[in-house]
């Protein structure tokens, strides 16, 4: 779908430039603004507003060691605070003297060849494709906090964060020297806290934080590794120098994200992907689940990725990531505690877990020990924990690092732990819990920034130089009173990256967030790449949440540097999935390679069970609707029975309600409250209701359909909605033809939902479930639709006879073997006793007959009631229906006929049940109780 | 003083519960106050894993868990506790509050103690100014930081009624103060939020008390519960040592702003902690058992009374 190839020859480099009049790094510079001042510029590679600076960056020198004074552990001192931060003086425009802007940096001139001078026609087209892929992906950022709010699509740029080999090489090591740090600081205080004693790391900033665990002291992690992943944001400062800003180590995000965003970018630009050597990421991603793997040590083990559910703002990337990583996303009540050991709950029984990548804060993970009250986690988890019989990723009790306090002590604390200075230094940050350092902080306010040493405060932080004296002051007040409770960091400006934005070259600030993951031998390795987060467009603050932007990051290789994951097919960045050499079905990836299915979760059982009773009931309410409106569409004779026939229907599957007077008495108004109740989501089983509960019931399995199935799901979804709006409002426009056409339209997706789900999926025993949803709700429908065929007598009559054949869709089959009779022997042995006719009832039966029996013979019989009740509908009821079916048809006695029906409706809402009981048990609800 | 004690907590559960985990802080430890002659803790239906370790303040504490449906489950704990009457201390010779706040400022290299972590705001416990202000006309300059502590405990029994109704265990100590009634978690939530809110040590202390029946009354089995106070870390007023240097000399002070005493061989300490939330008693998560009922009876007996008394439980 990308169109940059067939827009113009490959350029290659040199080419492009030669022989034009304006080479493509001319024309970006000139549609380039420069950035503000005191910002530094990527494109240019130098500070805005400072002539003096105007040099191309190389290779960042390292900040001097900072000289530490005795008594302070924080080891910046005061004055470096305000030297470092206070932005450059000079307002001189960066423009060489004869007012042109400045030269591109090397690799934006690279970047900007492989585009080709023609290239620049084509952003827009470009940037218009990204939009409906990321759309049409469903990737999406849920606005935090609000289950019910809208998910925001998510956003991103054109352009990439590039980042050249030099500045990555700084960037690696001092990441990876940090989480190094990091990791000894978790050792030493959950083990023998000599920091704490030595003072050389406060106690408030331990203890006294919330995310310090008193329950995971003296639990040593296999491999001593208690960070597996952890995530560093980064700012380029106006010297051009990056720092960190701060780190996430509880569960961070962007994992999922970034992989997205190099899949759509690298699409985009294919040739400057290419021709620039941008590392790839996948073997990092490898690397990490391997590690967790090796470290359970167990020869067969199962790693499974904890989400706190559909309702978390990153839900999209959990389920991504799963899916790339092979796998088994799961929610706390997927897994249980017995003894010291993990499973999770399956169709197959218990299955022990081995590893748990969380996507979850601490605080949830244990109600038993920790928030009682979080339904989200597992009781008993800390228990195995301890055990050692779990790795966690990352180890509970990391979240006090995350605190921008403890940022101004990790120098000394290097040196104490590693032998060893910071590389990468982070912004200069001051805890003003301590005395002599906050009093040199209260004069400072307006250079700095003002956060919250602890998460609990709900706090957002301050820009000193958005705030008046007055306000100031306030600050001042605020921090006297509690000192430890708020850090200093000096105010960077961002450093400002190109974006694209309607034939403009924008400059936006960029955060840049950078992920150490496990390197297999007990170190950690930096992520090639990262996720980029932009600003808006007058603004500082780099978040998801503000409503910024992000852009893909692309780390430049060193010209020597060999790329042997760049080879096309092996773990390229375009797949997917991490394992996958094949095209998939989603459900089979093989979890890290090895040939095993992935168990069904129990939930996801459920799940997939109703994600097959609402696309049948989708499929059956909107045939309805359609046979309805079609019906009262024709001429004024139509006959009153089918009239009586369609109005008992529209009102027993909700598509109007009861008080609403049937067709044969109001025509119009039914016809009018048929069409208004389409899209009503207030009624429980309306045709918007029921596509609503369909992507409900897909997005909490969303990891195991395809994504080209979601994405029909999702259309789907908006487009019947964006129809209905359309005909309802402003004023109502009862038209016939607009509401069949919509209807028509859902028709076609969910023909190809439909598809997707008999041909695209694995049939393992989550699809049997979704199958025998789906002839649940079949059965239901249709055995109520001939009961009431036979009360209204509409199956006697000629218009009522075809219509009961066509909501079985089964017109055409019974013109061809019965041609124009219509005689009820007839309709009643193609609808009810045909072994063929996928829409007769004895066919519904006999495939649920088939799909249990499969599903029980894969589960284990333990003899419970709920086994015993399943077995008995399956060895007594069903059969003795199927008898009750033909031997009714056989006498063809209305009575017998309309109690046969019946005994089907029972029949299917008592399976339903039974498979609840069975299959669903771990719905009970989970308590907590305390004396 | 040699005293037994009997914890009893049983549950009925309807519909039975299939799944539980639980924790419990049951088991009092022996300290210079007290010697644990013995314990035992018996759990019906038997658990099918159980394990006790100390927890991270020292206290003895067992998890344990069922994956058998049961319909009931009955906790109790049988321990024999030998208590002694600590010299009593002159409150004077405590330092002077002022100082010890200091002492739990941080500097670069301050040393860390184990009362350090008693300064913080915790769930049950957290800072606010209105305990600060509360506590201040107790904390008058310069005086002896147990003095204060014990003028503050007869602050608080005073403006505080007694009252089982008004509070129950999910009441933040704030509400329960502006209330001016509650029990005695209550009580001993708000005196530890108040030395808190001044910046000092201080700690929650769950156990029990030996209650003595109305004269010509005989001892009831059951109607003791479970007690708790506070307890301020007091250092001695002649440790003059620096104070960034080596840990403190000082002890705990326990405090029963409850019944406005200092406890003495008359109470057991069952656990410590920052607030109730680390040492209750009995903590569980369960999977069914939409309706319970629970109830607890504790009895402590002297020994000499108590023969026949522990026989009938």
């Amino acid at each position: 779908m990308t169109t940059a190839d067939d827009t113009n020859d490959l350029p290659t480099k040199g080419v492009a430039t030669a022989g034009l009049q304006k080479d493509a790094g001319q024309t970006a510079g000139a549609l380039a603004s420069i950035a503000r001042d005191g910002h530094f510029d990527e494109l240019r590679g130098l500070v805005a507003g400072s002539a003096s600076q105007q040099s191309h960056l190389q290779i960042p020198i390292p900040i001097p060691t900072q000289s530490q004074s005795q008594s302070q552990s924080q080891s910046q001192s005061s004055a470096q605070f305000q030297s470092q931060f206070q932005s450059t003086s000079s307002s001189q425009a960066s423009a060489t003297p004869d007012g042109m802007p400045a030269r591109l940096s090397q690799h934006w001139q690279d970047f900007f060849d492989f585009l080709g001078p023609d290239g620049f026609s084509d952003l827009n087209h470009r940037t218009a494709n990204l939009k409906r892929q990321i759309r049409d992906n469903g990737v999406t950022y849920n606005v935090y906090a609000d289950a019910n709010g809208p998910q925001r699509p998510w956003s991103l740029d054109l352009f990439p964060l590039i980042i050249p080999a030099g500045d990555w090489a700084h960037i690696q090591a001092g990441i990876r020297q940090r989480t190094r740090l990091l990791n000894a600081i978790m050792a030493d205080v959950y083990g023998p806290q000599t920091l704490l004693q030595r003072g050389l790391l406060p106690t408030a900033l331990v203890q006294g934080h919330p995310g310090y665990l008193r329950a995971m002291h003296g639990v040593q992690p296999a491999g001593g590794m208690f960070l597996h992943i952890a995530a560093f944001d980064l700012a380029r400062g106006p010297d051009g120098q990056w720092a960190v800003v701060s780190q996430r180590t509880q569960a961070p995000s962007g994992l999922g994200y970034l992989l997205e965003n190099r899949l759509s970018i690298s699409m985009l630009f294919p040739e400057a992907f290419r021709g620039m050597r941008v590392q790839r990421l996948a073997d990092s991603y490898k690397a990490l689940v391997d590690s967790m793997k090796a470290l359970s040590q167990q020869a067969n083990s199962r790693i499974v990725l904890l989400t706190s559910g559909p309702y978390n703002e990153t839900y999209f990337e959990h389920a991504y990531l799963a899916r790339y990583l092979g796998l088994t996303l799961v929610e706390g009540n997927d897994l249980l505690v017995r003894g010291e050991f993990l499973y999770l709950k399956t169709l197959q029984g218990l299955e022990p877990v081995h590893g748990v990548l969380k996507r979850l804060d601490d605080q949830f993970l244990d109600p038993l020990e920790l928030l009682a009250d979080s339904t989200l986690g597992v009781p008993g988890l800390l228990e195995v924990i301890r055990a050692g019989n779990v790795q966690v990723a990352n180890a509970p009790g990391s979240a006090f690092l995350e605190s921008s306090a403890i940022l101004g002590f990790l120098p000394a604390l290097s040196r104490d732990l590693l032998g060893e200075s910071l590389t990468l230094p982070s912004l200069s940050t001051w805890w003003c819990g301590e005395q002599a350092v906050m009093q040199g902080m209260l004069a400072q306010l307006k250079n700095g920034v003002i956060k919250p040493t602890y998460p609990a405060t709900g706090m957002a932080s301050v820009q000193g130089h958005t705030q008046n004296q007055r306000a100031l002051d306030e600050w001042a007040g605020r921090i006297v009173r509690s000192a430890g409770d708020y850090t200093v960091q000096g105010y960077a400006p961002l450093g400002q990256t190109p974006t694209w934005n309607n034939n403009c070259i924008e400059p936006r600030s960029a955060m840049l967030r950078v992920f150490a993951l496990p390197d297999g031998s007990g170190c950690w390795r930096v992520l090639p790449g990262g996720l980029a987060r932009l600003a808006g467009k007058d603004n500082n603050i780099a978040s998801m949440q503000y409503g910024g932007s992000s852009a893909d990051v692309w780390v430049l290789a060193q010209p020597q540097e060999a790329q042997p994951s760049a080879e096309p097919g092996v773990h390229s960045d375009t797949s997917p999935h991490l394992a996958a050499s094949t095209p998939h079905p989603a459900t089979s990836t093989a979890g890290g390679g090895i040939g095993r299915k992935q168990p069904v979760t129990s939930r996801a059982a459920e799940n997939l069970f109703w994600l097959g009773r609402y696309s049948e009931r989708a499929e059956n309410s909107l045939r309805l609707a359609q046979l309805a409106l079609h019906s009262l569409a024709g001429d004024e004779q139509s006959s009153a029975p089918l009239m009586a026939w369609v109005s008992c229907l529209a009102v027993s599957n909700s598509l109007v309600l009861v008080s609403v007077p049937s067709a044969t008495q109001a025509r119009r108004v039914f016809e009018r409250a048929l069409i208004a109740g389409l899209a009503n989501v207030d009624t429980n089983a309306s045709v918007g209701f029921t596509l609503c509960a369909v992507k409900g019931a897909a997005s909490a399995v969303r990891e195991r359909l395809s994504q080209e199935q979601w994405h029909v799901i999702v259309q789907m979804e908006r487009d019947f909605f964006r129809h209905c709006a359309a005909f309802m409002q402003p004023a109502p426009d009862y038209s016939l033809a607009a509401a069949l056409s919509t209807l028509d339209t859902t028709s076609g997706y969910l023909a190809a939902i439909t598809g997707a789900q008999t041909d695209r999926m694995m049939r393992d025993d989550g699809w049997r479930l979704l199958s025998i949803g789906r002839h649940i709700e079949r059965l239901t429908m249709l055995s109520g639709a001939l009961a009431q065929g036979f009360e209204s007598r509409a199956v006697f009559d000629d218009s009522g006879f075809s219509a009961i054949v066509a909501l079985f869709d089964s017109t055409i089959t019974f013109h061809a073997q019965y041609q124009q009779r219509r005689d009820l022997s007839a309709l009643l042995d193609l609808l009810v006793l045909d072994q063929d006719n996928p829409r007769s009832l004895s066919w519904v039966l006999m495939s649920l007959k088939n799909r249990l029996a499969k599903l029980v013979s894969n589960t284990t019989h333990k003899g419970t009631p709920a086994d015993r009740a399943l077995e008995r509908l399956m060895a007594g009821d069903l059969p003795q229906l199927a008898n009750a079916l033909r031997s009714s048809v056989q006498s063809m006695d209305p009575h017998e006929l309309t109690a046969a029906f019946a005994q089907c409706q029972l029949f299917a809402r008592a399976l339903s049940d039974q498979l609840g009981q069975r299959f669903f048990s771990h719905a009970s609800s989970q308590l907590s109780v305390g004396a | 003083m040699l005293l037994h004690l009997h914890h009893e907590t049983r549950y009925r559960y309807s519909p039975a519960v299939e799944n539980a985990h639980h924790v419990v802080h049951l088991a009092p430890v022996s300290s210079t106050a007290q010697t644990v002659l013995s314990h035992a803790l018996q759990i019906d239906p038997a658990p099918d894993h159980l394990r006790t370790t100390r927890d991270v303040f020292g206290n003895s504490r067992t998890y344990f868990s069922l994956h058998r449906s049961h319909a009931e489950l009955c906790v109790s704990a049988l321990s024999v506790v030998q208590t002694y009457p600590l010299a009593a201390r002159a409150l004077h010779a405590s330092s002077p509050w002022e100082r010890v706040r200091e002492r739990y400022r941080y500097r670069a290299g301050s040393a860390h103690d184990d009362a350090w972590q008693f300064v913080f705001a915790s769930p049950l416990a957290p800072h606010s100014a209105e305990f600060a202000e509360f506590a201040l006309p107790s904390f008058t300059p310069s005086r002896p930081i147990a003095e204060a502590a014990h003028h503050l405990m007869a602050r608080i029994h005073q403006a505080m009624e007694y009252d089982g109704e008004a509070t129950d265990v999910n009441t933040p100590p704030l509400e329960a103060l502006r209330l001016g009634k509650g029990v005695c978690q209550d009580f001993a939530h708000i005196m530890v939020a108040c030395c808190r809110a001044l910046g000092l040590p201080a700690r929650y202390v769950s156990g029990y008390m030996l209650t003595q029946p109305a004269p010509g009354q005989p001892r009831l089995i059951g109607c003791d519960a479970s007690h708790a106070w506070a307890s301020v870390f007091c250092p001695d007023a002649e440790n003059q040592q620096d104070l960034s240097g080596g840990p403190s000399c000082g002890q705990w002070l326990d405090f029963d702003p409850t019944n406005n005493r200092v406890p003495r061989d008359d109470y057991i300490t069952l656990a410590t902690g920052r607030d109730y939330l680390d040492v209750s008693p009995l903590r569980g998560v369960i999977h069914g058992g939409a309706r319970h009922t629970l109830s607890v009876a504790v009895t402590v007996t002297p020994a000499g009374h108590d023969a026949e008394a522990l026989e009938a439980v």
